[in-house]
This record gives C-alpha cells, sequence and structure tokens, in this order.
C-alpha cells in the first residue's frame, strides 16, 4: 500500500491518486468531485483529529471494480470512527448561530455510496466507495 | 495546490478574489483575507469565485466565520462560483445563507 505523511500539505497526493483513480475507472466528473471530496475530508480527519498532527503515516490504495471504484485510507493513529463525529447540518439555524463542526464527515458521507470503518491490529481502516453507473 | 485569495476595495464594496483550490491547507489564506475585508468596514463584500476549482468544508467554514463575523447588515454575495463549487455549497445546505449570482 503507498504512503504518504500525514500531513495537511500531503493531502494534494491523495487528490492526485483520486484523480487517476477515477480517470482509470472512467467515472463521469461529478462522480470524480464526490470521490476526492470525501477522500480529502476523511484524509483531513484523520491527520487532524487521528494523529492530532502529529507524525504519521496514511496509507491510500484503491480499485476499480464492475459496479464500484473503493479507496481505503489506513492509519495507527488512535482509534477513530470519523462517523463520530458526524453532525447533520442544521438548516433550520440561521448561518450566523450555526455550529460548524462536524461538516467534513457530513459531506464525506453524503458524497459516497459507500462507506465502512474498522479498527484491526492497530490499525484503523476507511474504505469509500463510488459506484460507476447510475444517477450521478 | 496553488490557491489565491485577493481583496481589493472600491467605495463600499470590498471584494475577495479566489482562485485554485480551497481546502484544509489553504483555508487559513481566505480566513486572513476575511479578516483583512471585515477591517475595511465595506457595507459589502463580494466573492469572486469563478476561477474557484475546488471547494472543501475547510473553505465552507470561511464563509460561515464570514458570515459571523460581519454580521446581518453587511450583504455578502458570491459570484461565478463553479459546479463542483456550487454543489458543495448546496450539499451544506448554506445556499440559502449567501446571495450566489452567475457572473
Amino acid at each position: 500500500m503507498p504512503r504518504i505523511p500525514a500531513s495537511l500539505e500531503a493531502l494534494d497526493e491523495v487528490a492526485g491518486y483520486v484523480h487517476a483513480l477515477a480517470e482509470r475507472a472512467g467515472l463521469p466528473a461529478s462522480r470524480a468531485h464526490r470521490l476526492r471530496l470525501a477522500a480529502d475530508e476523511l484524509a483531513t480527519n484523520i491527520v487532524v483529529h487521528g494523529y492530532r498532527e502529529t507524525k504519521g503515516e496514511l496509507g491510500v490504495e484503491g480499485g476499480v471494480e464492475d459496479e464500484s471504484v473503493w479507496l481505503r485510507f489506513e492509519d495507527d493513529a488512535q482509534p477513530f470512527d470519523p462517523r463520530d463525529g458526524l453532525q447533520t447540518p442544521e438548516q433550520d439555524v440561521p448561518v450566523a448561530q450555526r455550529r460548524i463542526g462536524g461538516l467534513g464527515v457530513y459531506l464525506a458521507l453524503t458524497a459516497l455510496d459507500g462507506f465502512t470503518y474498522e479498527r484491526v491490529a492497530g490499525r484503523n481502516i476507511s474504505t469509500l466507495r463510488i459506484r460507476r453507473d447510475g444517477a450521478t | 495546490m496553488a490557491f489565491t485569495a485577493t481583496l481589493s476595495t472600491d467605495a463600499d464594496i470590498a471584494t475577495i478574489y479566489l482562485a485554485g483550490e480551497l481546502d484544509a491547507s489553504t483555508a487559513p489564506d481566505f480566513h486572513e483575507a476575511i479578516d483583512d475585508a471585515a477591517a475595511t468596514g465595506a457595507g459589502r463584500l463580494v466573492i469572486q469565485a469563478a476561477d474557484l476549482t475546488y471547494i472543501a468544508s475547510a473553505g465552507l467554514r470561511a464563509l460561515v466565520f464570514a458570515r459571523q463575523k460581519l454580521g446581518d447588515d453587511i450583504v455578502i454575495v458570491i459570484t461565478g462560483a463553479t459546479e463542483p463549487v456550487i454543489r458543495v455549497i448546496r450539499m451544506a445546505g448554506l445556499d440559502r445563507s449567501f446571495e450566489m449570482t452567475s457572473s
């Protein structure tokens, strides 16, 4: 599994990896964008909340299957299920009073067609999935 | 990825021109431009987004910060946003919080 330093500055590499993966899968632009957004938000979370901006590594791997494209992140930060931070935007609350945490996870999970998280042998493993056909 | 946030003022209008990708690593620059725009005391903030190719939640948080910092009396207009940017603003339910125009 290719590894990158777990830092915000290195996340362009994730974007580049996702771009190449989406191209290989022939994803239309809107789906490629959804996968990139979700990957960016979840990788940012691993850097900021998982490693708490201390040194670490982020494994990135992906593949193309008949029906979907998958992308997997692996890290050995503290146990961290991104869904724990999920908050639905408070649409009824005026923006001036709105709490603004949890938005990244909300965007990521909304953008994806599938998401799983596992803690295996001291590692956090997140798998992101986007369908290749059907509605955009 | 390259990102720039450039502030200019003309009469009572402050304009922030955004270009590139607005994510967690570049949002502090936008944040700073919003602080500077607020300090001008302009009655209207225009965010030119035609050359903004990507926005992540960190960028949305900066927009919410702008709304909270400037208060309700100051109009914030986002102009020329591209499809990927509009989509994310909508996903977050923020499209009703800002005036959005096509150019």
